[in-house]
């Protein structure tokens, strides 16, 4: 089980509309090792990005994170290099999916994001909402994910959940919500 | 209409806008994610019996055939999958693009709950299907359980009226969609397209437009039942019983979108890199020196398109710094434009016309661009990287517009070819 209580890494800032194949150019999709894969991670937008990033780092970007193709990879990559969440104002509808199905916490502002220095430490809490700049105080709000989410978060994924209960818990979607 | 779809296939939860619920799904598309992603997950799962061999359709179409040691990996692993579980419907090499493929074979139906490892999945709603695309988890989770966890969209609603004139056609028409709604206009939406233009368009025309309402970020893409389909249907899912679905009156959406071309002007449209929303009139970009100009993928290359491009290439030739690639759909596309005699009339005037794949739109192979060049495409997408080097550049248009591009070599409207 993923401990989700609270999150700390080193920001990097990405703009809007970062689509998946910036994220992971389609050429590398035939890569069948996700860590030889992973080099390449925002290689057309940040070729020094695989080689700098450092586990527990949290992406932020602007609107429309992940949009085009609906390869898992995407997440998976960024999963792979050890990016504890990543924050956006808005998600693409498929990464988002894929980011919480591979175990990705990904989190959406819904307004403009404030400024915040490359390389800023942040504190996320992902259960109470909200990220602060850990230097300055600035707080990030976001709406919490249902529990149904979170229980595939913390199991590492959706594949992990499935092999942790021996199976899909569906009725577990109707907790919490109305 | 979405939520009439996901009300007959819930199984938990309250289908209403923004609530998540559990739907079991009548069919899934898989292609090469299968062999790369989908089946080592169903290993560590455990899983060693799948939900439903006759709902699960497997296609090898992305890089087709394997142009690497890797997808030929790839491939194989979907066959010996395909045969160890039963699964009826699959498609190998050569067959065509699972977007293409699969309403060909009678597979996507009025009122079905289809989704695809693959975002344009949204093609199906030509077929008035409610049909998303997701990827390996999903996938793996739909093969073990035939369920699946869905966010219930809300419904934008677009209304099509007039004629489309000359030499301007459904992707110019979705293209004007999409730059309007912007990257995440429809984002986690279902879009509806009424009206009379939407009434008479061709099968292949609805699909175009199905297929691009994903590059607006929607979820999926809805179109009522009109003849084209019913006749579409009666030939090739013949015997089985199906049930349209048709939004209330007093239905309530997002947001509603009217479109008169009998009051607007619509002409060529053109989506400049590195967004399939950049849309511009072709007025914008001409002149604009290209090296390649790519007619195919799921968006635009059926029979209709095919045949649209021979049109505008009559009595021309392409131009001797372009590289014209024309990949079909489908194997019954390619024997079709065969037949009719496209294909010898575009190869005489410089085209190569490649075998039924993904090819080029994917950047896979047959058509990869170097650092630089330029690219006009009837795929649908132009981001950076999308077809080749990071500094190549993509430029979206219709089947008339890329064929006239490749006549005179720069960017140019199709109406002053013909
Ligand atoms: S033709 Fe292009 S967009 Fe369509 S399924 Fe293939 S790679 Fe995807």
């Amino acid at each position: 089980m993923r401990d989700l209580h609270v999150l700390r890494g080193r920001v990097w800032l990405f703009g809007d509309n970062v689509d998946t194949d910036q994220i992971i150019p389609g050429r590398y999709l035939t890569i069948l090792d996700y860590s030889e894969m992973a080099r390449h991670a925002m290689e057309p937008l940040r070729p020094d990005f695989a080689s700098e990033v450092r586990r527990g780092d949290i992406i932020l970007a602007g609107r429309d994170f992940g949009s085009g193709s609906s390869r898992e990879e995407a997440p998976m990559v960024l999963r792979e290099l050890g990016i504890s969440c990543v924050i956006a104002e808005t998600f693409s509808r498929i990464f988002f999916r894929n980011a919480i199905n591979v175990g990705l916490p990904a989190f959406a502002l819904h307004y403009s994001a404030p400024l915040v220095a490359e390389g800023a430490e942040l504190e996320v809490h992902p259960e109470k909402g909200y990220a602060v700049v850990v230097e300055t105080g600035e707080p990030l709000e976001f709406e919490p994910l249902p529990p149904f989410l979170m229980g595939l978060l913390r199991a590492g994924g959706a594949v992990e959940k499935f092999v942790a209960d021996g199976g899909m818990d569906w009725e577990a979607i109707e907790e919490g919500t109305d | 209409m979405a939520e009439k779809v996901l009300e007959s296939h819930v199984v938990r939860g309250t289908v209403r806008p923004g609530k998540f619920i559990v739907a079991r799904v009548d069919r899934l598309m898989v292609h090469e994610v299968l062999g790369s992603r989908v089946i080592p997950l169903l290993d560590r799962m455990g899983v060693t019996r799948v939900w439903d061999p006759e709902d699960i359709v497997v296609v090898n179409d992305h890089w087709a055939p394997a142009p690497d040691i890797r997808s030929a990996v790839i491939h194989r692993r979907n066959r010996q999958f395909v045969s160890e579980h039963g699964i009826p419907h699959f498609f190998d090499v050569g067959k065509g693009i699972c977007h293409q493929v699969l309403p060909e074979a009678g597979l996507a139906r009025p009122g079905e709950l289809i989704v695809g490892c693959d975002s344009h999945t949204n093609t199906y709603g030509a077929f008035n299907a409610f049909a998303t695309g997701l990827a390996a988890t999903d996938s793996a989770v739909i093969i073990a359980t035939g369920k699946c966890w869905f966010r219930v969209p809300e419904s934008i609603r677009v209304e099509i009226e007039g004629e489309f004139p000359e030499m301007v056609t459904s992707k110019d028409l979705i293209l004007r969609v999409i730059g309007e709604l912007g990257t995440d206009g429809a984002n986690y939406m279902a879009v509806e397209f009424h009206g009379g233009l939407v009434d008479r368009m061709s099968v292949a025309s609805r699909m175009t437009t199905c297929n691009m309402s994903v590059e607006a970020g929607a979820k999926t893409a809805m179109m009522g039942v009109n003849d084209a389909v019913r006749e579409w249907l009666k030939r090739r899912a013949p015997g089985a019983d199906w049930d349209a679905v048709e939004p209330d009156e007093d239905a309530e959406y997002y947001r509603v979108m009217r479109i008169d071309l009998s009051e607007e002007e619509l002409g060529p449209m053109v989506a400049g890199p590195y967004l399939p929303t950049n849309v511009r009139p072709v007025s914008v970009y001409e002149g604009i020196r290209i090296d390649q100009a790519f007619l195919g993928s799921c968006t635009n290359g059926r029979l209709e398109d095919i045949a649209l491009a021979a049109q505008v290439m009559e009595g021309h030739r392409v131009h001797r710094s372009v590289r014209f690639i024309v990949t079909p759909a489908s194997r019954e596309v390619y024997l079709e434009a065969l037949r009719a005699g496209y294909i010898e009339a575009l190869t005489e005037a410089g085209a190569v016309v490649t075998n039924p794949t993904c090819g080029a739109c994917v950047g896979g192979h047959l058509g990869v661009l170097a650092g630089n060049e330029v690219c006009i495409s009837t795929s649908n997408r132009n981001f950076r990287g999308r077809m080749g080097d990071r500094e190549s550049q993509v430029y979206l248009a219709s089947p008339a517009t890329v064929a006239a591009s490749a006549v005179t070599g720069k960017i140019t409207d199709p109406r002053s070819v013909v």
